[in-house]
């Protein structure tokens, strides 16, 4: 079904369609999503904007279009798809990182507002996966141009990700998880896909800050070397 | 080098921006305060005829005027040493009850007006190869509550964007931290801005909503005095190097320790605890 998340009239009628067809909606896996790349002072106003459209304010255009369905059906399923970014950041990935903490916030607040309607949202939270995400990176204007001040470790964590990326499982696991999730009779908080996707919030969560930042600037240092 | 040293405190009309431009003019330093509407400007004037307080206008929304304040500054002082990104205010109401409209506004000024200021204002400090950025969070940015959810989502923003703005900075010699307030005695709650539907008749959560007003209003009786903050911002200017993120209340530093170490169906359950509304149906099963 076309569906622009962007834009409210789309997602409007492609929901209202869906439901003269089938008359309910058990179901929403809100997905769509891309990934920014760029030093957060080099992104501009409009770039800025561009990210949220989508990550932020196109996942709760969605959600607004289904639940007064799913409120009336007395039951209903929303499933966030957030990333290990949205626990952790980094340079380079801040804005999109920053939306992955904000679709967070909306699965927390949402959980608990829609507790009365019998209505579970969780967050599907993937690591590093192979996917064609890496086509869907959009580098901000700066860095593409090579005008970037930050050139030097952004082009690190670049090779790095696509290093990473290019060993990473592929989306069949994300798909189990998520028929996991829809299995579990009450489902969790969270559903971390990945081993990188447990490490990292782990280690943030029980290192010291200190030491956190020293392995931080670690990693920092070896990326500006390698490129 | 310059005579005093230079802050810029963003939405410094009113609340902690400023008490905050008073407690640093205290200190010797030259505050530019920023206020949005000139109507309202008044207490930052009447600051200005005793202490080195300088009004601004600027509106964080618009990235004309935001240029034009910093550009004004900059001619003047040829520096900034300290930026406390703080204009914000709170969008309430149930996730449903707020439209496209509403949560964009709210991300206006708190998300994308903080990224505005900060990107003018780099610049002048990676040439300096010294400043220090304080975001202006909240405890709203460390765990999200049903109705706050909006502000909650930007403060989660401002907190992630904080930390990754820290390490991107820190080669050029600039520091970024995080100011993670709870309830002051501000007039935060009434200037705070509900979603379209909120409390309309034909919404479902009408009735919620209007017992968390109530609930609102009792946790702001034990609402922390300003000057508690006040003395913080201080201490992180003091600091060499700053923190990751000042938090102001022992209470909301517990409860950044147990949103470390406990999980997070724990912490949900202790937040839903307190709303409530906000139970599970008698009979339902999904």
């Amino acid at each position: 079904m076309p569906l622009d998340v962007d834009q409210t009239t789309s997602v409007q009628k492609t929901v209202r369609s869906l439901l003269k067809k089938t008359g309910r909606i058990d179901v929403l896996i809100n997905n769509a999503g891309w990934g920014a790349f760029g030093a957060i002072e080099e992104f501009t106003d409009a770039e800025v904007k561009a990210q949220y459209e989508t990550n932020v304010f196109g996942l709760m255009r969605v959600t607004r279009a289904v639940l007064p369905t799913m409120r009336s059906q007395g039951s209903g399923r929303i499933l966030n798809v957030g990333s290990v970014a949205g626990h952790i950041t980094f340079a380079g990935i801040g804005l999109y990182s920053s939306t992955k903490h904000v679709v967070n916030a909306i699965t927390e607040s949402l959980r608990l507002e829609l507790r009365p309607f019998n209505i579970q949202v969780t967050a599907i939270e993937p690591g590093q996966i192979h996917t064609r995400f890496k086509d869907n990176r959009r580098q901000n204007i700066a860095f593409k141009n090579g005008k970037s001040l930050y050139g030097k470790i952004l082009q690190g964590v670049l090779e790095y990700g696509d290093r990473k990326s290019a060993k990473a499982p592929g989306p069949e696991m994300v798909a189990k998880v998520i028929w996991k999730a829809l299995n579990d009779r009450r489902m969790s908080t969270s559903y971390p896909v990945g081993s990188d996707a447990r490490f990292y919030p782990f280690i943030q969560r029980f290192l010291p800050d200190l030491l956190y930042d020293r392995v931080m600037d670690f990693v920092y240092s070896r990326f500006k070397r390698a490129s | 080098m310059r005579e005093l040293p230079i802050a810029l405190i963003t939405g410094a009309n009113s609340g902690m921006g400023l008490a905050c431009a008073e407690a640093l003019a205290k200190k010797g330093w030259k505050v530019y305060g920023t206020y949005r509407s000139v109507k309202r400007a008044e207490p930052l004037r009447k600051l200005s005829k005793t202490l080195k307080v300088v009004p601004l206008r600027m509106d964080v929304d618009s990235a004309s005027s935001v240029k034009k304040a910093v550009a004004q500054v900059y001619r003047k002082e040829k520096g900034i040493d300290f930026l406390m990104n703080n204009a914000g205010f709170v969008m309430a109401g149930f996730w449903e009850d707020v439209s496209d409209a509403d949560l964009k506004a709210q991300f206006e000024t708190n998300v994308f007006g903080l990224l505005r200021v900060a990107r003018e204002i780099l610049p002048i400090m990676r040439a300096q190869r010294s400043g220090k950025i304080l975001n202006v969070g909240s405890v709203g940015g460390l765990v999200a509550l049903p109705v706050l959810g909006p502000y909650s989502a930007t403060k989660f923003a401002v907190r992630s964007l904080t930390d990754a703005l820290r390490m991107e900075v820190k080669e050029f010699g600039v520091e970024v931290s995080e100011l993670v307030p709870s309830e002051i005695q501000t007039a935060v709650v009434q200037n705070s801005r509900k979603g379209e539907k909120a409390l309309s008749p034909d919404s479902p959560y009408t009735e919620f909503t209007k017992s968390y007003e109530a609930f609102a209003i009792e946790r702001f009786k034990g609402a922390a005095p300003i000057q508690l903050l006040v003395k913080v911002v201080l201490k992180a200017l003091s600091d060499q190097p700053m923190k990751r993120r000042y938090l102001v209340k022992f209470e909301d530093k517990a409860l950044y320790f147990l949103k470390r170490f406990l999980p997070a169906g724990w912490i949900e359950a202790g937040i839903a605890s307190q709303f409530p509304w906000c139970r599970w149906p008698r009979n339902g099963s999904n």
